[in-house]
């Protein structure tokens, strides 16, 4: 194992196709992990059905990779995911999710807890790509303890029919994150719900939604800070609405609980610019080429 | 027969319900320099952009040639790709496209943006955002140079930018151009350009016509600075 550069998990329809860890790198079924620990089954009421298990004991140089894929036609895959990185560890995760074909009327549901120990920093991208007429039901939280860094990129440039996505992000005292959702709609219904609860002192936060709605798609999306202590805390929610038969829903919500915490938001929903289409065409990029170019752009994250 | 590359007849173009161009009679060579000079509203942006085809325009009558086909009708990235080209007065800003990214998608040469003294980091800035006014002209220019172009329009390249860089500028349209034989039709309002790429023939347009064609542009501009427009009108010289 002392060579091995990578820890991962790769599931297609409900078989773990490949399962590696690595020194200080725990990587197991979540089923198995919860037989296994006993703090593992304090996190979840029920035995997870299928899903992965990674704990992060030591510092490791490479990303950690999962992988759920949907090959199947009519697959029902319900998922109980759960990272736990511990203290100080700086480590970054690609984790993807995706079907294999367009048409495979495929159900993915997901459930994952995401704990970051105290002074701990994830990077954690999460890409998504899906059939036409699939559903896609991801539900995670993220716990972030004292000192602790969380960014969260979640990538749907190939969306289902359908999508809830629901987030929700605990942070502790001093704990700082940076959450983007960026959602290329086409044709789809999209559901997004994100919950930041800024609970300790001191921690920060800001959300970024990019919602680009094609093809007769229909967008909502609930985006949520919650202060409980003295904080700061950022709401940026973005639509672009490409064609007349979309429609998009945005609704930044902010609570504060206490009278010193600092929370802003800003929310716009707009529309290609002629101009720029124009621009782009006599340049030599067709109608589509253009607006694939302004989307692209649109939904890329500073 | 020297082929033309560009022919307007008797264009008449409409705006929002306005007529813009009043029959506009223009054609341009292979391996030429002309200019077209008119005060503010004249109908000279609406020029070009009614030659790349901006489908903001109606074009009421008329029809306009390249190399002697018919694109009247024809799509502005087909115009495009037939090798006309456009440096745009204000282009429009573009968030999260880096002008690097656009640089991928049209070029058809890379051309060197050192030469422009355009930085690496310059191509990673998000196009037109927050650039100055000489620097849209900068980009513009570049992307320009990478199209391969066989004719080029610059609405008012010199506008924003100083004496210095315009003179570079200059330089870089006469060696990478002018000089391959590409043919260029320069819009300007303040003329500032012309004394460095000397065009053969310089055009003044008034509302929506072009009233006069004179080889000699240091003519055309002491007479403007002088008199303004208003002698133009009473020209001797005025269009066929």
């Amino acid at each position: 194992m002392k060579n091995v550069k990578s820890a991962n998990y790769w599931q297609i329809d409900h078989k773990i196709k490949n399962i590696l860890g690595i020194e200080g790198v725990v990587v197991l079924p979540s089923a198995e992990a919860w037989q296994k620990f006993k703090w593992v089954k304090s996190l979840f009421k029920e035995k997870p059905k299928e899903g992965y298990f990674l704990w992060v004991k030591k510092q490791i140089s490479f990303p950690l990779t999962t992988c759920i894929t949907i090959a199947s036609p009519k697959i029902s895959q319900n998922l109980t995911n759960l990272l736990v990185i511990e203290k100080g560890l700086r480590i970054k995760a690609n984790i993807t999710c995706n079907a294999a074909e367009n048409n495979l009327y495929g159900s993915h549901k997901a459930k994952g807890k995401m704990i970051l120990k105290e002074g701990a920093s994830l990077e954690y991208s999460h890409f998504h790509q899906w059939g036409e007429k699939d559903f896609v039901s991801p539900d995670y939280e993220f716990i972030l303890e004292k000192d602790s860094k969380l960014v969260y990129t979640y990538k749907n440039l190939l969306p289902p029919e359908n999508l809830i996505l629901k987030t929700t992000i605990y942070s502790g005292k001093n704990s700082s994150s940076n959450i983007n959702f960026l959602v290329n709609a086409i044709n789809s219904k999209i559901r997004i719900q994100d919950t930041l609860i800024l609970e300790g002192g001191n921690s920060q936060g800001i959300v970024k939604l990019r919602l680009v709605a094609r093809k007769k798609s229909d967008i909502e999306a609930i985006s949520e800070i919650v202060a409980k202590n003295i904080v700061k805390g950022h709401l940026d929610c973005q639509g672009l609405l490409v064609d007349k038969d979309s429609k998009i829903s945005l609704a930044p919500k902010l609570l504060c609980q206490n009278k010193n915490a600092q929370l802003t938001h800003e929310a716009s929903i707009g529309r290609i610019a002629e101009e720029q289409l124009i621009y782009l065409r006599m340049r030599g990029l067709t109608q589509d080429e253009a607006i694939k170019l302004i989307v692209t752009g649109f939904l890329e994250i500073k | 027969m020297i082929k033309m590359l560009l022919t307007l007849k008797n264009l008449y173009v409409a705006g929002n319900g306005k007529k813009i161009l009043n029959g506009i009679d223009f054609q341009i060579r292979h391996n030429e320099v002309q200019a077209l000079l008119g005060p503010n509203g004249s109908g000279k942006s609406t020029l070009a952009q009614v030659i790349l085809g901006n489908p903001k325009y109606e074009i009421i009558k008329g029809g306009i040639f390249f190399e002697e086909r018919e694109i009247t009708k024809l799509s502005m990235e087909k115009r495009a790709k037939l090798g006309i080209a456009l440096s745009w007065q204000s282009p429009p800003a573009i968030k999260g496209v880096k002008l690097s990214q656009l640089l991928e998608k049209i070029s058809k040469i890379k051309f060197e943006s050192k030469k422009l003294d355009l930085t690496p980091r310059f191509l990673e800035r998000e196009l037109n955002l927050e650039f100055s006014g000489g620097e849209k002209k900068l980009s513009e220019l570049l992307q320009i140079l990478s199209l391969k172009p066989k004719l080029v329009i610059f609405d008012e390249i010199d506008s924003g930018l100083d004496i210095k860089k315009l003179e570079k500028v200059a330089k870089i349209i006469k060696k990478e151009l002018v000089a391959k034989g590409i043919s260029i039709l320069l819009i300007t309002h303040s003329g500032t350009i012309l004394r460095f790429l000397k065009p053969k023939i310089t055009n003044v347009i008034l509302n929506g016509k072009i009233i006069c064609k004179e080889k000699d542009y240091k003519k055309v501009l002491r007479t403007i600075r002088k008199y303004d427009y208003e002698k133009c009108k009473k020209c001797k010289l005025l269009a066929d």
